[in-house]
């Protein structure tokens, strides 16, 4: 158990041509001890580097990164006390699962045969591989081997516990099972963890915190709710969340956001926020959007506020427990903006001008048909608005609702 | 096949306005039929005559090897012997002279082989599972080493070696321990030179497998506490034994039948160092002629330990080409 510090980690390999390529861009993260950190990203961007510099495979162009306050940028991988798991599991095909999880054992401690012999057995009761110790790994289901390759790294009782991508390799079921186990093995053995992966869900059911990369660059370290309801930038807003967050191109008019399709007014407090910022990105979860049958929207105040908007279902994905609506909005005839606003901009269009979409999720109970026009209502107070030219975060949703989101008050 | 399917049978095409699809379906496999039965004919035809093309150069050296040089004399080489023409003593004669040889030349041969394998994959392990700058100039270096001619080499080192080292007058302190004898000092330079000249090519042969291994799995093993050497010991050691067969078996063929180190390091047929090969070139050669059923049987001899080689490492050595 040891707490893990990157401290300003850079990782620039230098192309034969002379062009450098850096991969891992001024990374700082502190993982306490025992905790569970997710490493998350699309593909290529640097997160397997940042574990394999961890592990010690991969050399640190700059910074420092510390075990337990020791700088072990020079300390060769076989000294680092850090047992790692393999996207490819990477056991040895000629040994048998005894002789597998016993190898890292043998060649690290001075522990005597008894020992490790008891030790391999006790993790492996605890894997649910007792009945495999004595097979070699050929003869193992993909589900088996994974198996292995996380009790290899447990017997070692290490100091840091590195995980690349353990359950890509697992149907979907697999996966789901493995998830839960994971963390209930972190749990209990209270090791600090580091994990891998580009699926966000993984990172978001699974870590205690999760740390999201782009390009090389640390975009955002946080608890995945923290992440979710007040992302820090545009990429970490469309990368965390399924189905992702809608997005639309607006300008600041006037008080309201314009966009393709529709304005939306802004109060004061909002308005606050965005203040010098024209060129913006509105981005509201599909979660929130709420889908409102005829009269109804006139009566609950969202007529006042404009911030309804009339919408076409173009497709339905039932999930069983949710509807996944992907609405067009609906311009011209004066049916929409209520409220009035954008007659100059709406006049000379007709209908559906826009290939932009807003997706809406609703209750699976719920019956929506394509083709359908309903009102899609956006709260203010679940937008998030970003900076169109950075990306950066302007305005996240009022943390009210996203107390209300959280289980505990 | 399709040809002869699409091959309209002899129909009168007047018949075949009324039942035509009927007739065509008859006709048509009669006619496949036939030409499949002749191009069968013409395949094991062209099989067998390949088979005694390719065997009868065997045939006839087996054949005459058993004959008395009378019988050499009066039948057709690839043709048996006659009941009084048949004898063995040409094979016991051949392995009389070549027995000592046969020694000398394993004394030789298996130790450089096995130092060609170990040392090959030892090679191959640093220069393809473990990370280092300029590797690949030290590869070109190896690469370089398999296309050295030996013509080119023998001169240079026939003087390394009865010159600058002088291995018999150096380690004549040994000669007086029980089983070792002078001329060991030139079976010791020829394990040296074929060592030398035999372990590019198993580090290429090496390399080729260790390139399709896993660098997860070394890595694995890296992260697992094994030093460099563990590694090779515990993880890639043991994954190469089918390599291992496939070079035996190459550097065995190549080591033994080899003649131009023989006659340059050894130089003489009657040397007590003599190897197989050397023994061979003059074995049954007279001034009243060449005796062939010697030569033969000699050639036979010389041959069988390579085959008892192929033997033994067969089934590992089907593994490792298919590696």
């Amino acid at each position: 158990m040891a707490r893990t510090e990157l401290d300003h980690v850079t990782k620039v390999y230098a192309e034969s041509a002379g062009s450098d390529v850096v991969a891992v861009d001024d990374v700082s993260i502190d993982v306490a001890d025992g905790e569970f950190l997710v490493l998350v990203g699309p593909s290529g961007c640097g997160k397997s580097t940042t574990l394999r510099m961890v592990a010690g495979l991969e050399t640190v162009t700059e910074g420092e990164i510390r075990l337990d306050g020791r700088v072990i940028n020079d300390v060769p991988a076989k000294d680092r006390d850090i047992a790692m798991v393999f996207q490819s599991y990477a056991l040895y095909p000629h040994m048998t699962v005894r002789e597998n999880m016993s190898f890292g054992l043998e060649e690290s401690t001075d522990m005597p045969d008894d020992e490790i012999r008891e030790r391999v057995e006790r993790t492996a009761e605890t894997m649910d591989i007792g009945d495999l110790l004595d097979r070699t790994p050929g003869e193992l289901s993909g589900g088996q081997q994974q198996r292995v390759a996380l009790g290899r790294a447990i017997v070692r009782d290490p100091a840091v516990f590195l995980l690349d991508e353990p359950l890509s390799n697992l149907d979907a079921k697999l996966r789901g099972e493995m998830r839960t186990e994971l963390q209930r093995l972190q749990d209990e053995l209270d090791v600090t963890t580091i994990y891998v992966t580009h699926d966000q869900t993984e990172a978001m059911t699974m870590g205690d915190r999760i740390a999201i990369l782009d390009g090389g660059r640390l975009q955002q370290v946080g608890t995945p709710l923290e992440c979710y309801h007040e992302p820090r930038n545009l990429f970490v807003a469309g990368f965390v969340g399924e189905p992702p967050m809608n997005f639309f191109e607006v300008n600041l008019t006037d008080g309201a956001l314009v966009g393709a399709n529709f304005e939306y007014p802004l109060s004061e407090a909002t308005l606050a926020d965005v203040r010098g910022h024209d060129e913006l990105v509105l981005g509201i979860r599909p979660e929130d959007v709420e889908l409102v049958v005829g009269d109804e929207s006139r009566s609950s105040g969202g007529a006042e506020t404009g911030h309804d908007f009339r919408t076409t279902v173009d497709v339905v994905e039932p999930l069983g427990n949710e509807n996944q609506v992907h609405l067009r909005f609906v311009r011209g005839d004066g049916a929409d903006e209520q409220g009035g606003r954008g007659g100059a901009t709406a006049e000379g269009e007709r209908t559906e001008a826009n290939a932009e979409e807003l997706v809406a999720t609703v209750s699976g109970m719920r019956q929506v048909e394509p083709r359908q026009d309903v009102v899609a209502r956006i709260p203010e107070d679940a937008i998030q608005l970003f900076d169109r030219e950075t990306g950066e975060a302007l305005h996240n949703r009022e943390l009210e609702s996203a107390e209300v989101a959280e289980p505990n008050p | 096949m399709s040809e002869g399917s699409n091959t309209p049978g002899p129909v009168d095409p007047g018949a075949r306005v009324g039942e035509g699809s009927d007739e065509s379906r008859e006709s048509d496999p009669s006619a496949f039929t036939t030409s499949s039965a002749l191009r069968r004919v013409a395949l094991y035809g062209t099989v067998l005559a390949l088979v005694a093309f390719y065997l009868t150069p065997i045939e006839t050296g087996l054949v005459t090897a058993i004959k008395t040089s009378e019988a050499v004399r009066t039948t057709l080489p690839f043709l048996p012997p006659g009941p009084d023409g048949f004898t063995v003593e040409k094979w016991v004669y051949a392995f009389d002279a070549l027995s000592h040889g046969m020694v000398n030349s394993m004394l030789f041969t298996i130790p450089s082989t096995i130092l060609c394998a170990v040392f090959g994959s030892m090679a191959a392990y640093g220069l393809t599972l473990v990370d280092w700058r300029g590797q690949i100039a030290v590869l070109a270096l190896f690469i370089a080493g398999i296309f050295i001619p030996y013509q080119a080499v023998i001169i240079p080192l026939s003087e390394f070696w009865s010159i600058w080292m002088n291995l018999d007058e150096r380690l004549a302190f040994l000669w007086a321990l029980p089983l070792l004898e002078p001329h060991h000092a030139t079976i010791l330079e020829l394990i040296v030179t074929h060592t030398g000249y035999g372990i590019p090519i198993c580090t290429i042969l090496f390399r080729a497998q260790y390139k399709t291994m896993s660098w997860e799995m070394i890595e694995a093993a890296r992260l697992d506490g094994a030093s460099l050497w563990r590694g090779y010991r515990r993880i890639v050691l043991p994954l190469s034994v089918p390599m291992f067969a496939v070079v035996f078996i190459f550097q065995f063929t190549q080591v033994w039948n080899e003649f131009l180190f023989s006659l340059t390091i050894i130089r003489s047929v009657g040397d007590p160092a003599a190897s197989v090969t050397l023994i061979l070139s003059g074995l049954g050669e007279a001034l009243e002629g060449v005796d062939f059923p010697l030569r033969m049987a000699g050639a036979f001899i010389a041959a069988l330990p390579t085959l008892v080689v192929y033997v033994l490492f067969a089934d590992q050595f089907a593994e490792g080409v298919r590696v």
